[in-house]
């Protein structure tokens, strides 16, 4: 008890000035913890609310715009990821080595991420409009420049779940692609190339530098990136919101639900299940690495 | 290692086509805003890539329209309020992370650090929900906790590392001459950290200007509107491209320009010579 007090006394000034911080985001994250699974326990019955009750849940796994809306958001997070990952690595490639200009390349490249997301769903509203946007005219072969015919007609492209989420998911990679790039740049940077120069002189091929070097090295990188981005793809609103606004994902469904159907409890059992997408996709992407750089390193 | 000739080919191809990819919707954006009503509405006629009539009156437009100065205004409120709840939390609080080492601070900076990853859209109704009881909904203060609450996170991970580049001598050595904890803190440390807390206003000031997700719940049933929700706002209205994307640009030329700066300021040593 005697050195409990004392460790205050020595550390007050830490505590006092630490307080406000933890008391602001720990406070927050208790009321939202709180009042999510309050409110998704809920039946707004008869006579009063009866607590606890799955009934939200059970309606859900009824409703066919719930199902569809987790497939899905399935999908998207299953195409979306490894694309965020292979444009990372491809832009990282591009500016790895040393060559004039690269400093304003990098920059240009960087450009996305000052792009707010809602400009650029903006920008590919207008793009992808139907049946006269630009995208569209290139497709049916009206630009000069492109005096190919691609399709004799226009695409209507929120008009359909599979078009309307691609065009969400091209916004999102555009957008992110600065941010794996980054990432995987960092890693590469932090390779040694005396290594790759020495396997090159014992006659490794390209291919297998990359493979049996430059991969198992990039690991923790590509492991960073697939994380990060696989919980930014599950929870992804704004793309979707703009462009795929007939086709939800679980994201958007959960503001269909509190705004169209003015159904909170059944918005915060959503997003109870969206939540614990994310916490098992993650928990399954960081075993499956680790359990795969084993394998790869044992090489 | 040496480059063959069929490499630097594939190399300039990449290069090309993802400076044109990267270039393209950014192309389209000015484009589309110095674009003339007859470049827009072209009654079923290819949409030119270059206005017939280049012009600036969309822009006109926008300074004429009450909405927009209104929004415009209440994002500066909000984004301004965030950066000064964020930095009064967030600053001392990183301090006292780097500075006072007792037992379990780190996995504390790991807990206050790791907030922002948990989904906003998870916990958007939540906070909705309990801001309508307290009648924060519909307010510049309700908008700007929201957004302290992404943002204060960010401001510790970025204050502690501008702590930890700061020699420990010079803590010490003020105490040594009398000062007190909070005084050395305040008056001789604050200053020198300040280059790198101007670049964390500056994150915080842009996170809050383009965040869309609790503006948008927070302000749907009222008047005020920021940037970013006016322009989803106007979206159902059907408006002319060329007025979207002049809001786009304003939207846009605040957050392209910081980000260039806060690059360069990230660089400068915050340090150097501090300790004689």
């Amino acid at each position: 008890m005697h050195y409990l007090f004392q460790g205050i006394r020595k550390n007050l000034f830490a505590i006092l000035i630490l307080t406000p911080a933890f008391l602001y985001l720990a406070g927050f994250l208790l009321i939202i913890l709180f009042k999510v699974t309050a409110l998704a326990l809920t039946e707004a019955g008869p006579e009063g609310a009866i607590f606890p009750s799955a009934v939200n849940f059970i309606t859900l796994a009824g409703n066919p715009e719930f199902r569809e809306a987790l497939i899905r958001t399935v999908w998207f997070t299953l195409i979306g990821t490894p694309l965020e990952l292979f444009t990372g690595i491809a832009a990282a490639f591009l500016v790895v080595e040393e060559f004039r200009g690269r400093g304003i390349i990098r920059s240009v490249l960087v450009l996305p991420l000052a792009v707010p997301a809602i400009v650029t769903a903006i920008i590919l509203y207008i793009l992808f409009d139907y049946p006269g946007g630009h995208i569209n005219d290139i497709i049916t072969g009206r630009h000069s420049f492109f005096p190919f015919q691609v399709l004799s007609y226009p695409i209507n492209w929120r008009g359909s779940g599979f078009f309307a989420l691609m065009v969400s998911l091209f916004g999102k990679v555009w957008r992110d692609m600065p941010i794996s790039m980054l990432i995987i740049l960092a890693g590469l940077q932090a390779i040694n190339r005396d290594q790759l120069e020495a396997a090159a002189t014992l006659g490794a091929t390209a291919l297998q530098r990359f493979m049996r070097i430059t991969l198992p090295l990039l690991a923790p990188a590509i492991a960073t990136v697939l994380v990060l981005r696989s919980i930014e793809l599950w929870k992804e609103f704004i793309f979707p919101f703009i462009l795929a606004g007939s086709y939800p994902l679980l994201s958007t469904l959960i503001e269909r639900a509190y705004h169209e159907w003015r159904n909170p409890r059944e918005a915060s059992a959503i997003a109870l299940i969206l939540l614990l997408l994310i916490i098992l996709s993650t928990v399954l992407i960081f075993y499956t690495l680790k359990w795969l750089r084993k394998r790869l390193v044992r090489i | 290692m040496k480059k063959t000739r069929a490499t630097k080919w594939v190399w300039l191809t990449g290069m090309v086509v993802m400076i044109g990819i990267v270039m393209a919707p950014l192309f389209m954006m000015v484009k589309y805003s110095i674009s003339d009503r007859s470049s827009v509405v072209t009654g079923g006629a290819v949409i030119p890539l270059w206005p017939y009539h280049p012009t600036l009156e969309q822009f006109r437009a926008l300074a004429a329209m009450d909405r927009f100065a209104e929004a415009a205004l209440t994002s500066l409120e909000i984004a301004l309020l965030s950066v000064v709840i964020s930095l009064i939390i967030g600053t001392p609080a990183a301090y006292a992370l780097v500075r006072h080492r007792f037992p379990g601070a780190l996995v504390l900076a790991t807990f206050l650090i790791s907030v922002r990853f948990f989904p906003d859209i998870v916990s958007v109704i939540p906070i909705v929900e309990t801001f309508t009881t307290v009648g924060l909904v519909n307010s510049v203060a309700g908008v700007a906790m929201a957004h302290s609450l992404l943002s204060i996170p960010y401001v510790i991970f970025i204050a502690m590392g501008v702590f930890e580049a700061i020699p420990r001598d010079l803590d010490e050595q003020a105490q040594v001459l009398g000062a007190s904890k909070a005084y050395s803190f305040i008056r001789v440390i604050l200053p020198v950290a300040l280059p790198g807390l101007a670049a964390a206003s500056i994150y915080v000031f842009l996170l809050s200007w383009d965040e869309f997700i609790f503006a948008y719940f927070l302000l749907i049933f009222g008047d005020l509107s920021t940037l970013p929700v006016l322009l989803q706002k106007i979206l159902s209205w059907t408006p002319q491209h060329n007025l979207l994307a002049a809001i786009s640009v304003m939207l846009s030329i605040p957050v392209i320009l910081f980000t260039f700066i806060v690059q360069k300021y990230m660089q400068t040593g915050a340090t150097a010579g501090a300790i004689k």
